[in-house]
């Protein structure tokens, strides 16, 4: 897939703090990518030079092959980690107004806000000031002003964070719309079940350096571990792999994390010595286990 | 640009001028400019009053010699005469301490007084004498009454000033005054409006919103148009209520030469509020909470300060000292110097549009600088920026 959003080798040192020490992201058109990593490791810091809020001591933010410009940003749309809005205004106006700035004409700009109010399920609350609104109805219109002016890139910064289970199902459908029309999100987040379940892609960085990239399953292959589990018919057997570390399991089964290149019949064959045995799984871990192999 | 510009400038006008503060205020400081005129208006008018003066007139006064006095001070005093001739010198004496009579004229010439001698009561006395005087002189020569009167038919004497009919020193002072107060003023109100205005984008995080779609620059020069226009239109309607009340009231006759002195009232303003909004703005940007405002006002409060107590010796003393000159040249403080030295007609117009131009000139740069400073500044939060922290680290900085 050719990259809209190619970052290669960036670096910003905050004093003698080094925030980003050689982060690598791609992001292809129409492609969703979940850029994960622990708190601190320079998620934060990559979106804001993406958008040109920091500058970068070295590397590159490239757009669609070429340095990205002033004008490339018009296209792209922000959610920030910490929400910006203006307490005092509406939320037909807030959202209208951004939409102007990036350059809606004000026909386009009010006809859009009343759309994505609508989408967000703030429709009842177009005339309500900001300051009036929850937490989490803040969180909807912040979606709405990123994406009021249909931006090629969508950046969102940790935005299931605080969201209601009604919200996040929103935010979600909102930005797998988004991959189909054909822009390009991306989105950090801690909730790695939801990562998971609605990115392909993802980008794992730690210390301010990209760990991994690649999609969700490729990163589960790549991993030196598997995770068995089996699902006894009778009792538990008091019994376990050579070498395998137990992990936490259902009622009525056993896991254990094993080294990729273990012997999974032999492994089995002793289980089934051992014990009743009802099925049984061998798989690669999830992404919250490649996620902890990546950063610890 | 431009019109990223004027939507930050309209959001900014919009948003505080539906604010019920403002509104309050503004409609507060409208009724009192128009109510001021009005209630002086209908205040008792005492100005057209005379002094009141109290003369005694002891005995052996020449024969009708208080009815002399009496036409000499008409139109000029009013005039009370007491007939002393039955009181004692102690009975007198005691008149005059109690205030009862102002002074006593004692036959031939000699006037008593309490304390202090009265000009306007000695000219009176003297000017009766010497009418008592001719008429016995007029008599004992034959001279008829009507010759007399021809004799001393008064001559009527015309006035002509060299200056404009409508040159009036209260007047240019009071316009003076109002041109320092407002361009001291306007820029303190605003200017901390701006400052308010720009903590909230930070501590909200709005800005970073903001920054992804415009330039720190359009982002600071929309603020500053917006909330100009604001004190503008909030000037304006305090001037249409003021002329508006003058009008109705017929109170003050304002030269019409000072007619002139409006539209360089409006760019002098302008131009402080242009300068000092943009310093404003860049010091909010140093800070990251309302709190810390105070802490980096004051730099700022100096020149304002300067300014302000330098017109007001302009106002009421001489508008063409040394000092005055020099301040008329300084862009933070001509703003409000050269209106009152404007007014008070101590400055010609080359030197008025040397001045505007290096204020002009000034605002230019300062925007420009503030641009490249507001970038790094505004991205900032946490603890106080410092100014040389903030400039050096503005050199990497793209404006």
């Amino acid at each position: 897939m050719t990259s809209a959003l190619e970052i290669s080798g960036l670096r910003k040192a905050y004093g003698d703090i080094q925030a980003l020490d050689g982060v690598d992201l791609k992001i292809g058109r129409g492609q969703l990518v979940g850029f994960l990593g622990p708190n601190g490791a320079g998620k934060t810091t990559t979106m804001r030079s993406i958008i040109g809020l920091t500058s970068v001591d070295e590397g590159s933010v490239r757009w669609q092959g070429a340095p990205i410009t002033l004008d490339d940003r018009h296209h792209i749309g922000y959610m920030p980690q910490e929400r910006g809005l203006y307490a005092r205004m509406k939320v037909h106006e807030h959202i209208a107004y951004i939409g102007r700035l990036a350059g809606l004409d004000r026909s386009t700009a009010d006809t859009r806000a009343t759309w994505w109010a609508e989408r967000v399920g703030l429709t009842n609350r177009s005339d309500d000031l900001i300051q009036e609104l929850s937490t989490g109805n803040q969180q909807r219109v912040q979606l709405a002003v990123a994406l009021v002016h249909e931006p090629d890139l969508l950046i969102l910064d940790e935005p299931f964070a605080g969201l209601d289970p009604v919200a996040v199902s929103m935010l979600s459908s909102v930005m797998t719309d988004q991959v189909e029309r054909g822009a390009s999100v991306v989105f950090s987040s801690h909730q790695l079940d939801l990562v998971q379940d609605l990115a392909k892609d993802v980008t794992i960085i730690a210390n301010g350096r990209t760990q991994a990239t690649g999609t969700v399953a490729e990163l589960r292959q790549r991993s030196p571990h598997r995770v068995l589990e089996i699902h006894w018919s009778g009792d538990i057997p008091d019994w376990a792999p050579q070498g395998a570390d137990p992990l936490a399991a259902v009622s009525g089964a056993s896991r254990w994390r094993v080294a990729a290149d273990a012997d999974a019949a032999s492994i089995v064959a002793a289980a089934a010595a051992n014990g009743s045995i009802a099925s049984v799984s061998f798989e690669p871990p999830g992404l919250e286990d490649v996620f902890l192999e990546l950063v610890a | 640009m431009r019109g990223q510009a004027f939507e930050v400038a309209k959001r900014e006008f919009v948003t505080r001028a539906r604010t019920r503060g403002f509104r309050a205020v503004t409609a507060i400081l409208v009724l009192m400019v128009v109510a001021a005129p009005i209630v002086m208006s209908l205040l008792p008018d005492n100005s057209d009053e005379l002094p009141k003066i109290t003369i005694g007139v002891a005995a052996d006064a020449p024969e009708g010699f208080a009815d002399q006095l009496d036409a000499i001070a008409q139109s000029q005093v009013e005039l009370t005469i007491i007939d002393l001739a039955s009181d004692s010198s102690d009975e007198i004496e005691t008149r005059l301490s109690n205030g009862d009579v102002d002074a006593v004229f004692e036959a031939p010439s000699t006037l008593v007084w309490d304390d202090f001698e009265n000009p306007v009561i000695y000219g009176l006395i003297s000017a009766a004498l010497q009418q008592s005087s001719i008429l016995d002189q007029a008599d004992a020569i034959g001279l008829s009454p009507a010759e007399l009167d021809r004799l001393f038919e008064p001559v009527q004497v015309s006035n002509r000033s060299i200056a404009d009919d409508d040159k009036s020193s209260d007047v240019r002072s009071a316009v003076a005054f109002i041109g320092l107060f407002t361009a001291f003023l306007l820029p303190q109100i605003y200017g901390q409006l701006t400052m308010l205005s720009v903590v909230e984008e930070k501590s909200t995080r709005v800005v970073e919103v903001l920054l992804s779609h415009i330039r720190p620059r359009t982002l600071l020069i929309g603020k500053i148009l917006g909330l100009c226009a604001l004190a503008v239109i909030q000037l304006l309607l305090l001037i249409f209520g003021l002329v508006l009340a003058l009008r109705f009231t017929n109170l003050v006759e304002v030269p019409s030469s000072l007619w002139r002195f409006v539209p360089l009232l409006g760019l002098s303003v302008l131009g402080g509020l242009a300068i000092y909004t943009t310093l404003f703005a860049l010091l909010g940007s140093l800070i990251s909470r309302q709190e810390d405002a105070s802490q980096v006002m004051m730099p700022v409060f100096a020149p304002l300060m300067v300014g302000y107590i330098a017109g007001q010796t302009a106002v009421f003393g001489n508008a063409d000292t040394l000092l005055l000159k020099i301040l008329t040249w300084l862009p933070f403080t001509s703003p409000m110097i050269l209106p009152v030295r404007v007014a008070r007609e101590a400055i010609g117009p080359v030197e008025v549009a040397l001045s505007l131009a290096v204020l002009a000139a000034a605002v230019f740069l300062l925007i420009r600088l503030a641009g490249r400073l507001y970038k790094f500044t505004l991205l900032r939060t946490g603890s106080r920026v410092g100014w040389r922290e903030a400039i050096r680290l503005s050199r990497g900085a793209v404006s």
